[in-house]
């Protein structure tokens, strides 16, 4: 139930992770870096590598999953409350691209401002998800692929002409703004986190890690292609243009008699959204159903998706507070959970050799 | 049981899906919707203020539209002129299907973008829609016989098409490239100056809006908008059998700087501004030269294979050089010609050519001094600084419009 096939970790990094991007992050990292807004993607990007790779390279060297390993060296108490609290960091890692999206639905999706429960169908999906554990994350993966290639391949067609990309010109005058920028935007960048709990749910075969890596590359291009397109087609206006997504493309001129009929990419984009933000709630859950399994996973999934819920509803006027609040202030909490947890996991595949090594000569 | 169960969850799951993508929570009423088509802006008889013109396609159960002009006057923005239409009709005047914003020709002497900011924060207004200035007011031209149907709007965004710029007749912007201009370091940009043309009869005159109004600015023959063949006009002129109606001229542009009317080009400026550096590829021109003693004037077809206006630094100073390759036709001429000539119309005599590579030359001369006089960088030459040579800016940058050297490097050849 609980097996991720490594063609599905490779479709979530190149076809799910960049779904979760498209939204207002070009708009706000515009704000910080301006034209460079493609570096201060990068440096995100190359963080993110090395993390990935890391836990690739843990992958490599043991079968177990993390918290069989937490166990191994720290006990079964440490590894219980290590879980616990990444599941909370998952839940909390949710809660802003719920917001998100659920800015944009309203929004975009809407011509007058609609209810505020327009939204709640999607914690019934999530709460399916959670349920079925990670089997559905893998299969999410699968229906999110050629949605995400066919719909983004389409938007982009549409926009590319559209932008003029002399504008990403000149290249690095925005200074600390880049760095600025790829701080503040570190909490869009936690999925790769999300190996280290796959760890010991897939089945490693020839060449994983340059299967995985690539899969990132592609999926980092895409954003950076998204990026690019974005700002050459808005300029010094892009700080203006939330919801890229909806905006990109509606310039073809073929449209005025056609109707918006980018529409349908931008529908099918939304479902992928949808799959990849299920994704924090389904670790949360798979997380705390690893370290109490005592307790029935109903009640985690119930209770995720409940707290979500309800700080969605609680939270719907004050999204430039949670925007801030992500952005500018806990971004080192997503550094010490996305980051420094994953390589501080590296040494736990040597500890756990040592202490058999000891046993051995003992 | 526990597949029922699952399969259950599946399609209640779908079924909410389909709601929450439907928009059916976001069903209106249709009586109390008015579709606002076009926002006509003008300045108010109060000092400082607005009067702003709703021009409203109303739907009814019949399925006939009727169109309607709503006026809120003497507003201080236009938010508060939308609260007043609705206060007053008790429609709600839904934007998202505004695709034209006309500014009435005395609001272009503030910054226009004191009253532009509501369509760009506004999540409902596309930027996508075009905008343009009018000669007198909106109101006017909104209240005036459109030839297509009962909204004005759609006659005048005809008149703006996408066809119209590729044809180089009209310099169409819409509102998001305007703003781009605007917060650019340039801070420049351009609207089309649309002008009414009261009772216009269509159909037998021969000529058109456009063709009319640069004979009545006295544009000058060569590479002039005013040798339009009529099949290749404005639809709106051409429409309407002989009833009068009223026709739109949008063959002037005016150009804007820091957010205020800084000078106007004419229609044969507006064609040359067109062919260096819009979309435009395809564009007919005029051209008179001397032929065994007397004047000829050619009608030529041309069709732009490349253009380029690039800045470069030579010997540390700036030179803004103009790339144009075209390809030419002869549409008609103005002598009796043998039918050996008429079979030969895809090729333009040599002197004819050169004529017309001398003929955008002194157009492109005249809007580069209109540049330069108003502040307006119609070419993002400051741009073009900024960008690609960010070492000069410093020193160049508020001086780069006036002090870089024009070169030229337009050569028209014959179509093959």
């Amino acid at each position: 139930m609980d097996n991720i096939k490594l063609r599905q970790i490779c479709f979530y990094f190149a076809c799910m992770m960049p779904a979760a991007k498209l939204l207002i992050y070009p708009a706000t990292l515009a704000y910080d870096t301006k034209n460079d807004l493609l570096l201060a993607a990068g440096l995100n990007f190359a963080a993110q590598v090395l993390v990935l790779g890391a836990v690739l390279w843990l992958s490599a060297r043991t079968d177990r999953t993390f918290f069989a390993l937490l166990e191994g060296a720290f006990g079964r108490l440490c590894a219980r409350i290590v879980y616990c609290l990444c599941a909370a960091f998952f839940l909390f890692s949710a809660l802003f691209p719920m917001l998100e999206q659920r800015v944009f639905v309203t929004q975009v999706l809407y011509e007058n401002v609609p209810s505020v429960l327009v939204y709640t169908p999607f914690f019934a999906v999530s709460f399916f998800a959670c349920l079925q554990g990670l089997r559905t994350l893998g299969r999410a993966a699968d229906v999110a692929m050629p949605l995400f290639a066919v719909s983004f391949v389409a938007l982009i067609l549409l926009a590319a002409p559209h932008a003029d990309f002399g504008a990403l010109l000149p290249v690095g005058r925005t200074g600390a703004g880049i760095f600025r920028g790829a701080l503040f935007g570190v909490h869009r960048f936690a999925d790769c986190l999300y190996p280290l709990f796959f760890l010991g749910h897939f089945r490693r075969e020839k060449k994983t890690a340059g299967k995985v890596l690539a899969a990132f590359a592609a999926g980092a291009l895409a954003v950076l292609v998204f990026l690019a397109v974005f700002y050459g087609i808005f300029e010094d206006i892009a700080v203006l243009r939330q919801n890229s997504i909806a905006h990109i493309s509606k310039y073809t001129t073929s449209f005025t008699s056609l109707g918006r009929i980018d529409f349908l990419f931008i529908f099918a984009l939304t479902v992928v959204q949808i799959f990849c933000l299920c994704v924090p709630v389904q670790l949360c859950v798979h997380c705390l159903r690893t370290a109490l399994p005592r307790v029935h996973p109903l009640f985690f999934a119930a209770a995720a998706n409940g707290a979500l819920l309800t700080a969605v509803l609680l939270l719907n006027d004050t999204f430039l507070e949670v925007q801030q609040l992500f952005t500018q202030k806990l971004w080192a909490v997503f550094l010490v959970f996305a980051y420094l947890l994953p390589l501080a996991a590296l040494p736990l595949c040597a500890a756990k050799k040592n202490k058999k090594r000891e046993d051995g000569d003992g | 049981m526990v597949k029922l169960r699952t399969r259950i969850f599946v399609i209640a799951a779908a079924l909410l899906f389909l709601l929450f993508f439907s928009n059916d929570f976001g069903l209106i009423d249709i009586q109390k919707t008015a579709i606002v088509a076009a926002i006509g802006i003008d300045a108010g008889s109060e000092e400082g203020k607005l009067n702003v013109t709703a021009q409203i396609a109303v739907p009814d159960a019949s399925g006939a539209g009727k169109a309607g002009n709503v006026t809120a006057e003497n507003t201080r923005t236009v938010s508060e002129a939308m609260a007043q239409i609705n206060r007053k009709t008790g429609w709600y005047p839904t934007l998202v299907h505004c695709r034209l914003v006309m500014l009435g020709e005395a609001t272009a002497e503030r910054d226009v973008f004191e009253f532009l900011n509501y369509f760009l924060r506004s999540e409902f207004v596309e930027d996508s829609c075009l905008i343009a200035v009018c000669k007198g007011t909106a109101q006017e031209l909104f209240s005036s016989q459109s030839p297509i149907g009962e909204l004005t709007a759609i006659a005048v965004s005809k008149v703006l098409s996408s066809e119209a710029e590729k044809t180089g007749l009209v310099c169409v912007t819409n509102l998001r490239d305007f703003a781009k201009g605007y917060f650019s370091p340039a801070a420049s940009g351009y609207l089309p100056l649309v002008a009414l043309r009261k009772e216009a009869e269509s159909g037998g005159q021969g000529g058109t809006a456009q063709g009319t109004a640069a004979r009545e600015q006295g544009a000058p023959a060569v590479l002039a908008a005013d040798i339009l063949p009529a099949a290749a006009s404005d639809p709106a002129a051409q429409s309407g059998g002989d009833n009068a109606a009223d026709v739109f001229d949008a063959s002037q542009t005016m150009l804007f700087y820091r957010g205020k009317r800084a000078a106007v080009l004419d229609a044969g400026e507006t064609l040359a501004f067109n062919l260096t550096e819009t979309s435009t590829d395809f564009a007919y021109g005029e051209v008179t030269i001397e032929q065994d003693g007397a004047p000829v004037t050619y009608s030529l077809k041309i069709r732009i294979r490349k253009k380029k206006v690039s800045l470069d630094f030579q010997d540390g100073k700036p030179v803004l050089t103009f790339r144009v390759r075209a390809n030419a036709q002869i549409a008609d001429d103005s002598r009796a010609d043998g039918i050996v000539d008429i079979a030969k119309t895809a090729f333009v005599p040599e002197p004819v050519l050169r004529a017309a590579e001398e003929a955008l030359r002194v157009r492109l001369d005249a809007v580069l001094e209109t540049t330069r006089e108003s502040g307006c960088d119609l070419f993002g030459v400051r741009q073009k600084l900024h960008r690609r040579h960010p070492r000069y800016e410093r020193e160049y940058a508020e001086t780069v419009l006036r002090d870089c050297a024009i070169a030229y490097d337009i050569a028209f050849d014959t179509l093959q």
